[in-house]
């Protein structure tokens, strides 16, 4: 499947490539999706990989996976992928994770009393190949650690992630100590987790700034609240 | 006609009353108790008291056992944390990476104490509620097993790029499979309610379920001696219901509220029990009108489907539904009539 070329023969077209990528990736082929991406880089360097190969893949992936033929298994591959790339990436001399100018930082974790990581840290990845600085608390944070860490690094976001029900509720905590801290507006609240995609109407129960539909649609997500939190500090 | 009689009916053929009905409330019990619920699930006369305010309250045809699987993964050495509002969840893995499990002990059903909890409280319904209403049990398939002992991430990241190892482990466990689930048999459940997320159109692509989780549960099922009814999940099940019909054992299907039932009958052919209805999420936010005319619409829909039961799609009804909502389930059954021969 991976299209495979020497230097003597003809490059194959760069569509023809992200094809074979996204289809390496739907097919859960870690394997042949990195060795896809090791050949592209041999030839053009892994900056290049980024630009022209594993971001527009896995943006095509996540506007095909939104509807039905969405897998976890999917997502989890195209999020091993993109971490192979970047520790890849960073072993090079001078190498640097961050294929954009950096952003950030923001602050992530999951909820108090939750500790279902694997959506988190498939966000994290994503935003991270986007240039994204994460300070990632992990599981089973409590509010005030949310802020203080925001505050302490002057990140503009906390996103908070949640699997069920009952731990997302933990979110308004995250809510009511950013309100309470004068800090509305400065600091966008980001929320996810599966619970989000089922109940409707839970975003703004909990108090959150802003949600993705998967993993694919964060890095946007959180452009647009970084944008909105320097409107707001700009009227205040 | 009671419930254990409208169920024998319904499966020989015969007329019924109504059609039966079900919600997964087992957690609901507590918050009927006024029960701790820490209390709830660990102590089997404080859980059956919270079944038995569950059968008075709303009369549904099937009762449950403990639904909690991490209960399933503490009997491997996982930590639990009890919360407020909902079942106790899995707050430290009893092993963080693949390579750790040969440290494990697998536990004995008959000596667990976790395991010993939900036996003890299923054989507590079962004597109480004997030929009156039948009476579920929950438990997890080999290769759901090793989600709950560590955690979704490792074991996902071994179904996907270490399979033999895999395929070890899950077979590994089909003994313990087998032997819990006949103990709950034994014990007097009446169906075996299986969830599979491994085998989930929302978790893994088909071409594993063919060649990874579909085999090892039709391994596994064939030495169980009991009816299973595969769960949905939170997902849709229907893209996948033609890998998972003619499984051994498997005689009912629950499918989410989006599934399409009429499909899906077509798939699994007239002989399994289908199961579905409106959404755990629905029950809780929705208005009783709007959830009774779902309810309506899905049994007009099968009215010449003797063999569908209207039951809650998703997991166990949340904690804060209203109790209106869950009466009008059962308001637009008994109002929708008798059940055809």
């Amino acid at each position: 499947m991976p299209i495979a070329t020497t230097p003597n023969q003809t490059e194959p077209a760069l569509t023809d490539v992200r094809q074979s990528l996204i289809t390496l990736i739907k097919q859960a082929d870690r394997a042949g999706a990195n060795e896809l991406l090791d050949a592209w880089a041999n030839r053009h360097g892994h900056e290049e990989v980024f630009k022209m190969l594993l971001e527009p893949a896995l943006t095509a992936i996540g506007e095909s996976i939104t509807g039905e033929k969405h897998t976890l298994a999917q997502a989890y591959v195209a999020s091993k992928v993109a971490e192979d790339m970047l520790t890849k990436a960073m072993n090079q001399p001078g190498g640097n994770a961050a294929t954009e100018p950096t952003k950030g930082p923001v602050v992530l974790g999951n909820a108090e009393s939750d500790f279902h990581a694997l959506g988190r840290r498939m966000v994290a990845t994503m935003l991270r190949s986007k240039g994204w600085v994460i300070h990632d608390l992990g599981n089973d944070v409590p509010a005030s650690e949310f802020v203080d860490k925001a505050l302490e690094t002057g990140a503009r976001i906390i996103g908070v992630s949640a699997m069920t029900m009952t731990t997302a509720q933990g979110i308004r905590d995250v809510r009511r100590e950013i309100d309470a801290r004068g800090l509305s507006g400065r600091i966008q609240l980001a929320v996810g987790g599966a619970v989000f995609l089922v109940m409707p109407g839970l975003l703004e129960e909990v108090g959150g700034d802003g949600t993705a539909a998967n993993m694919f649609a964060a890095p946007s997500l959180f452009d647009r609240l970084w944008d909105q939190s320097i409107q707001a500090e700009a009227t205040l | 006609m009671n419930s254990m009689q409208r169920f024998s009916n319904l499966l020989a053929g015969q007329p019924t009353d109504r059609r039966p009905f079900t919600l997964v409330l087992s957690l609901y019990g507590a918050r009927l108790t006024g029960c701790p619920l820490d209390q709830h699930y660990s102590d089997p006369a404080a859980y059956t008291q919270g079944q038995a305010a569950v059968r008075e309250t709303f009369l549904p045809d099937v009762l449950f056992a403990p639904v909690c699987t991490a209960l399933i993964g503490a009997a491997f050495g996982a930590k639990l944390r009890f919360l407020t509002g909902n079942a106790p969840i899995i707050a430290a893995p009893a092993i963080e990476s693949v390579q750790e499990w040969h440290r494990l002990h697998v536990p004995d059903p008959d000596r667990q104490p976790h395991l010993l909890y939900v036996r003890e409280a299923l054989r507590r319904l079962v004597a109480e509620h004997r030929g009156q209403v039948p009476v579920a049990a929950l438990f997890l398939a080999p290769f759901d097993i090793p989600m709950m002992v560590m955690g979704m991430g490792p074991w996902m990241e071994t179904v996907l790029f270490d399979r033999p190892t895999a395929e070890r482990i899950a077979r590994d466990l089909i003994p313990f499979f087998v032997k819990t689930a006949n103990r709950l048999f034994e014990d007097g459940a009446d169906y075996l309610l299986l969830p599979c997320a491994f085998a989930s159109p929302g978790i893994m692509p088909r071409e594993i379920v063919e060649q990874f989780s579909r085999p090892i549960l039709a391994h596994a099922l064939a030495q169980v001696r009991g009816p299973v009814a595969l769960h949905h999940l939170d997902h849709p099940l229907l893209s996948y219901l033609d890998l998972l019909a003619g499984l051994p054992a498997v005689s009912a299907f629950s499918l989410a509220q989006a599934d399409s039932l009429s499909r899906a009958r077509e798939v699994i052919g007239p002989g399994p029990l289908l199961l579905s209805g409106p959404e755990t999420q629905l029950l809780r936010k929705g208005a009783t009108t709007e959830i009774e005319a779902i309810c309506r619409a899905m049994l007009e829909d099968r009215r010449d489907d003797r063999r569908f039961i209207l039951c809650n799609s998703g997991a166990d009804v949340l904690f804060d539904t209203p109790p209106e909502n869950i009466h009008a389930v059962r308001h637009a059954v008994e109002s929708f009539g008798s059940s055809p021969a």
